[in-house]
């Protein structure tokens, strides 16, 4: 799973009104090189919850230095989106767990695919 | 001399007329992508074709999405007709006149098809030799291949043999039949035990005659061309015959008779196993259609994916109704192999791709077609149910879903009972102003499929 995803990623067990973000328990995760794409970066941002982001790079020991805030004109910002480019994308988990931040309820993930399926009692 | 050919220098007299064969509901589809991708003129659709001229490069005509199988046109004519009581003689000479007409337009037809075969395994040889390095740089591919011509080589005859087995089987049969019969008015087939050596070898020196006869082409360009490239020609027709034709005359007739024919009209050679040259031949009773195949596997099998999921052409469609804009998030919440997202994420490069299934096995497929594809960067995948999925309201651009109706898929609950709940779960995350894309397939006589698509706002 990539942070991109995970900033997609909600919680939806029954009756939780705030899940996200969900907070990320790792045991395995992988940094691939992935060809910098700018243009599919800066398209991403604007879809983005910065902080959401922040705080899973930060879990994962692989925030180095992003800002806690966008900076503006990023557009242009070339070594910023590269940044972003290496969070979003190049930053994998690979095992563990995702965590609901109001029920804590666990979605395992497995070999890179995280496992967002309720049991019939919780949807 | 090269660079004559190279798609940049073309003149406006390199159009080439062309058409395509497009899956039943296609057609529209492929309409517009030639308009749009290849500023393509004169564009003519009939039912499972469409005609168009067009100056791209051939390498950029190879890349239509939307077409099954690429030919460059020798003739579009009226229909042919003639009565059940015309006398086989009479049928033969309206047929040769109609079909064949003047030596003139085989010559020059041949010779595009040459000129197209050569850029064709031009470009095919500039993509192999830079996949061949990058997979060098990865330090990926289990056999490195020293010589990247070499590995070339392996892979059209791989592509070759691919052809031999998938297509010509029938057409083998068919031939061996029609073999018997044209003998004793040609030149005598060749051995059957000659052409299985020259088979191996065969996509080697076709591709140097190709480039050869490309050169030459470029050469001559202007001037009055000698005919050397094109005598000693072999051919194989493959005819399709229906409507009321089809009553007096049949497919195999036609073939025997354009067969004689062209061997009297130009010296060509009949040859049904292993010829230079396919001409496919359509009669109907709304028109007559004559075509080379320019290349040996359809354009819809794509070379990016490795498990097949809903025919890639379909996908691409369903893709293409979605509207996705650059900087779209793409939700398909039953990608099973992925074959719907991985065509759009090829199309649209920037836009970024989930699917979502409940299956692991199916997820594992994806996420190994996703690999082939090198697409992991805006492809993700995802494990949930597509009636309650795990993404806020209103975050997604577009949602496109082959649904299963439980018609080819059989599943354990009842579909028609959780379609309304998945449609609803569709309508909450997806922005008011996109559009959710289904496909409904059905499954009709002669195992013919009909895709209807519609759209829901």
């Amino acid at each position: 799973m990539k942070l991109l995803t995970h900033n997609m990623l909600t919680s939806h067990v029954k009756g939780v009104t705030k899940g996200y973000p969900l907070l990320i328990k790792a045991t395995e995760v992988k940094v691939n090189e992935v060809d910098f794409n700018p243009k599919f970066v800066c398209r991403m941002i604007p879809k983005l919850e910065w902080s959401a982001l922040v705080q899973a790079a930060d879990q994962l020991g692989h925030r180095e230095d992003l800002p806690g805030e966008l900076v503006p004109d990023y557009e242009k910002n070339e070594d910023f989106l590269k940044k972003v480019h290496r969070v979003l994308l190049e930053v994998e988990v690979i095992e563990g767990c995702l965590q609901c931040p109001e029920s804590g309820r666990e979605f395992p993930i497995s070999r890179g695919i995280p496992n967002m399926l309720l049991n019939e009692d919780e949807a | 001399m090269f660079s004559n050919i190279m798609p940049e220098v073309r003149s406006e007299d390199s159009v080439v007329r062309y058409y395509c064969t497009a899956g039943n509901g296609m057609e529209p589809f492929l309409v517009d992508e030639v308009k749009r991708k290849l500023a393509a003129q004169d564009v003519y659709q009939i039912p499972g074709k469409v005609l168009f001229s067009s100056s791209a490069t051939i390498r950029r005509v190879c890349d239509l999405k939307a077409a099954e199988r690429l030919f460059l046109l020798l003739k579009q004519d009226s229909p042919v007709r003639l009565s059940t009581h015309t006398s086989p003689a009479k049928a033969a000479s309206v047929l040769q006149s109609r079909l064949l007409g003047d030596g003139c337009q085989w010559i020059s037809a041949v010779r595009t098809w040459s000129r197209l075969q050569g850029e064709l395994a031009a470009s095919r040889n500039a993509v192999t030799a830079s996949t061949t390095q990058r997979d060098r740089e990865k330090g990926r591919g289990c056999e490195k291949q020293s010589d990247e011509g070499l590995k070339c080589l392996q892979e059209s005859r791989k592509r070759r043999h691919e052809f031999t087995s998938e297509e010509s089987d029938e057409k083998r049969r068919r031939g061996r039949e029609e073999g018997a019969r044209l003998s004793p008015d040609l030149e005598k087939v060749d051995d059957v035990s000659e052409p299985k050596k020259v088979c191996a070898d065969y996509s080697k020196i076709e591709l140097e005659q190709n480039l050869e006869s490309c050169r030459k082409n470029t050469d001559d360009l202007g001037k009055d061309a000698p005919l050397g490239s094109v005598e000693n020609v072999s051919f194989r027709i493959n005819c399709k015959c229906s409507g009321k034709l089809h009553r007096c005359v049949s497919a195999q007739e036609v073939s025997r008779v354009m067969g004689i024919g062209l061997s009297r009209l130009l010296g060509w050679k009949a040859d049904l196993k292993n010829p230079k040259l396919e001409i496919n031949v359509y009669l109907n009773d709304d028109y007559c259609l004559l075509g080379i195949p320019l290349t040996r596997l359809p354009l819809a099998n794509r070379s990016y994916l490795k498990t097949p999921g809903l025919r890639s052409t379909v996908a691409w469609a369903m893709a293409s109704l979605a509207l996705i804009e650059p900087g779209s998030c793409v939700v398909d919440p039953m990608c099973g192999v992925g074959t719907i997202l991985i065509e759009a994420a090829k199309e649209h490069k920037a836009a970024c791709f989930l699917g979502v299934d409940i299956d692991d096995g199916q997820l594992q497929k994806a996420d190994e077609n996703v690999v082939f594809a090198e697409l992991q960067s805006r492809v993700h995948l995802l494990k949930a149910s597509s009636t309650a999925l795990p993404l806020p309201s209103a975050s997604v651009d577009a949602v496109v879903c082959d649904l299963p109706f439980g018609r080819k898929f059989s599943t354990r609950i009842n579909m028609a009972e959780n379609l309304p709940v998945i449609l609803s779960e569709m309508e909450r995350f997806v922005f008011f102003v996109s559009k959710t894309i289904l496909v409904n397939r059905k499954k009709k006589k002669r195992k013919k499929k009909v895709f209807s698509l519609f759209y829901i706002l």
